[in-house]
């Protein structure tokens, strides 16, 4: 057992040099070595005990939330009366309660699999060994990215049963799932392109899963905080003039009477109204108000996952009594929130121009698509640098990096 | 994301011609590569032939450069200055043509410790782009050359260091390399494994491969190697062929069963002598050639004095490698 075999390898067969005929064209080559590297990850990945603890604890998380969502509802449901358009159901609240905490724990769990990927092999002294075969840098990255990008995927498949029983309590489409899924899919994706990117810059594990969590904390509450601090420094001024409110006029109310209207006689509306609604009319001369200007930050906004994801699924129009009664759960309120801070003064202050302005509820232009192509850039840009890292023959190395 | 070749050095180094020897030169070359790492100079001015179906053995102290001149002629890393020439092939320009050439096996042993032996190799055949169809027979006779065969479905982590050392000589063997870099091959073995590795690596020279081996064990390297380059500080210090390696003079041991005798004989034969280093009783003399040391031999033979031990005290690389007063860092 300790000897090597001294007879050497009879060298008249066929002897296995590299065939540039074996495997068609460019791009099949190239795809190739993509499925070769996917293939040796996941290998690694299913034989690891912590993935299946880890899907095991995930599965028990999802369950417990969906569990709690449920029995709140059903202490809460005693008093809950029906306002008489179908708010009777849990099901949209597991739904979003779901959807949130697959997000939250995904943007936890999809860094562990992706930020040590590169940095990993680089410490234990197998990506010099990867880099000196016919393997290309972006063989490598594409292969690695996917690999952790699947293994993310597994954990949102392990909550699909938890999103359909909230489908199933009634309220929302099937639709709705779809869209959900597709967008946490692709959160997922973002994290871990993040993850993978990160890991071939970096020298150490550690370093990269760290700085893969901070990167991910910076879209979460860093993109709250800097659209927050940048509304407060961009102010503006916008053109407006007053509003008066029809609903001011209180008495009579609708149920009183008609004879006391010579009592209370209905507050005349103002001569010079420019705009009117069945709410409020806008009236006077315009002027300059001091506003907040939100548009010009939302773009930081729409950069939060959450604010993505909640923004991508479709929302059924409301009527103003639904608002009221607030019918809407908390996605829709986020991607509302979120419209309207892109509208900004210009359509949503009221009175702005002298006009009506659509209600927070009526924002039509989605937001999600300018938020899931700032972070594809961002994801983009950063596997564009890790692909530079990954080139060799290395030219100029950062310090204290051994090829191997 | 596009596929490009690195951009070249950003310094072409014009080599002296006279540096380069005649074309066509077989094997692999190197001429005048420096390589820094910030304040650094890992590589500062190294020359290495290595011809084809020669063992070529890289000599130095620890810090010499030897692992940096490897990691450029395995294409890992771009030198500042100098050319590398692959059988022809110039690995900054085009590293998938000299890639498709060159088998390295790093210093580092580097596996992926919850893959098998087996599922190692065969990954790294399609990193190769061997035909699918013969991968697995190309894997399966690779382990039986390396004696991994009964532990080919093990787990990486389970192999001991020598079985992961020379899991690590079949990887670079896999896509049958026509230059053959090994960073301390044998570290780790035992020695049932060196003379082994020994006889596949002669094996392979005999097929006409160029193979570069860097060793401490220099004694080893006597047997293997067919020319030595010592390096030091980053240069290459001095080129030198095992012939001439063992015609130079050398230190020799001999030991007699009556040392006093011995001691006497070689007093009258004018040979200066010193008391030898190890356990045994036995002196040290230097002689200038091998002749010279079959002479003594004799003549201590006729004296009568009773010769139970006469031999090279130092590898003749070994010998070679004192003598450059190295500096250890």
């Amino acid at each position: 057992m300790t000897t090597l075999h001294d007879e050497q390898a009879p060298e008249n067969q066929q002897s296995p040099t590299v065939d540039p005929k074996g495997v068609p064209g460019k791009a099949g080559r190239y795809l190739e070595g993509i499925t070769a590297v996917i293939g040796m990850e996941l290998r690694q990945r299913l034989r690891s005990r912590g993935w299946y603890i880890m899907l095991g604890i995930w599965f028990a998380l999802i369950w417990l939330v969906t569990a709690l969502v449920w029995m709140s509802w059903k202490a809460q449901s005693g008093y809950n009366f029906d306002p008489g358009f179908g708010r009777v159901s849990p099901g949209p609240l597991i739904f979003e309660a779901v959807c949130a905490f697959v997000l939250l724990f995904g943007l936890l769990v999809a860094p562990a699999f992706s930020a040590n990927a590169i940095s990993g092999d680089r410490s234990a002294g197998t990506l010099a060994i990867m880099q000196v075969t016919l393997l290309r840098p972006g063989q490598l990255l594409w292969g690695k990215f996917l690999a952790s990008w699947v293994v993310s995927l597994a954990f949102l498949v392990v909550s699909v049963p938890f999103l359909i029983f909230g489908i199933a309590q009634g309220g929302l489409g099937v639709g709705y799932i779809l869209v959900a899924l597709l967008m946490l899919a692709l959160e997922l994706g973002v994290v871990c392109a993040l993850g993978v990117g990160i890991s071939a810059l970096a020298n150490r594990p550690l370093f990269s899963i760290v700085v893969t969590y901070l990167t991910v904390a910076v879209l979460t509450f860093g993109t709250l905080i800097a659209f927050a601090l940048g509304a407060a420094v961009s102010n503006g001024t916008v053109e407006a003039n007053q509003p008066f409110y029809k609903g001011m006029e209180m008495y009579p109310d609708e149920q009183a009477p008609a004879q006391d209207t010579e009592i209370y006689p209905p507050v005349p509306l103002p001569t010079d109204v420019t705009d009117q609604n069945d709410e409020y009319a806008c009236y006077g001369p315009l002027q300059p108000q001091s506003v907040s200007r939100t548009e010009r930050v939302a773009w930081l906004l729409a950069m939060n996952p959450f604010v993505v994801v909640a923004d991508a699924i479709p929302y059924p129009a409301r009527t103003t009594q639904e608002q009221s009664y607030g019918v809407n759960g908390v996605f829709e309120n986020i991607s509302q929130g979120a419209r309207y801070a892109q509208a900004g003064p210009d359509a949503t202050f009221q009175c702005a121009g002298g006009k009506v302005t659509a209600s927070r509820f009526d924002q039509q232009v989605p937001l999600w698509p300018l938020g899931l192509g700032l972070q594809l850039l961002v994801a983009g840009a950063i596997l564009a640098l890790g692909w530079r890292a990954l080139r060799t023959p290395a030219g100029k190395l950062p310090k204290g990096t051994r090829v191997a | 994301m596009t596929e490009d070749q690195p951009p070249p050095p950003v310094e072409v180094e014009v080599e002296t011609p006279e540096a380069i020897p005649p074309e066509p030169f077989h094997g692999l070359s190197a001429t005048g590569l420096s390589r820094s790492f910030g304040q650094v100079h890992a590589v500062v001015d190294m020359t290495l032939h290595a011809p084809a179906g020669q063992v070529t053995a890289l000599i130095g102290p620890n810090g010499a450069g030897k692992t940096t001149l490897l990691l450029m002629l395995a294409s890992l890393l771009a030198p500042d200055t100098g050319a590398i020439s692959i059988m022809g092939i110039d690995p900054v320009k085009n590293p998938s043509a000299a890639r498709a050439k060159i088998g390295w096996m790093p210093d580092t042993l580097g596996v992926w410790e919850a893959l098998t032996a087996r599922e190692i190799l065969t990954t790294m055949g399609r990193f190769y782009h061997l035909p699918k169809s013969t991968i697995a027979s190309r894997v399966t006779e690779l382990l039986e050359r390396v004696n991994l065969s009964a532990l080919a479905d093990q787990k990486a982590r389970v192999l001991s260091r020598g079985q992961q050392q020379r899991l690590s000589l079949a990887r670079a063997l896999l896509h049958d390399p026509q230059v053959l870099l090994l960073d301390e091959p044998a570290s780790g073995l035992d020695p049932g494994s060196r003379v082994a590795l020994r006889s596949i690596l002669r094996g392979l020279a005999a097929e006409g491969k160029a193979i570069v081996v860097s060793s401490h064990v220099l004694a080893e390297l006597d047997e293997i190697a067919d020319g030595a380059v010592f390096v030091n500080q980053g240069r290459t210090v001095l080129l030198q062929s095992v012939e001439q390696a063992v015609a130079q003079g050398r230190k020799y041991s001999i030991a007699a069963l009556d040392a006093p005798a011995l001691s006497a004989a070689l007093a009258s034969l004018g040979v200066d002598f010193v008391p030898g280093f190890g356990r045994r009783d036995a002196v040290v003399v230097t002689l200038g050639s091998e002749i010279l040391a079959a002479n003594l031999l004799r003549e201590l033979i006729t004296a009568g004095v009773p010769v139970s031990d006469f031999g090279p005290a130092t590898g003749a690389l070994e010998e070679t490698y004192l003598s450059m007063e190295v500096e250890q860092p």
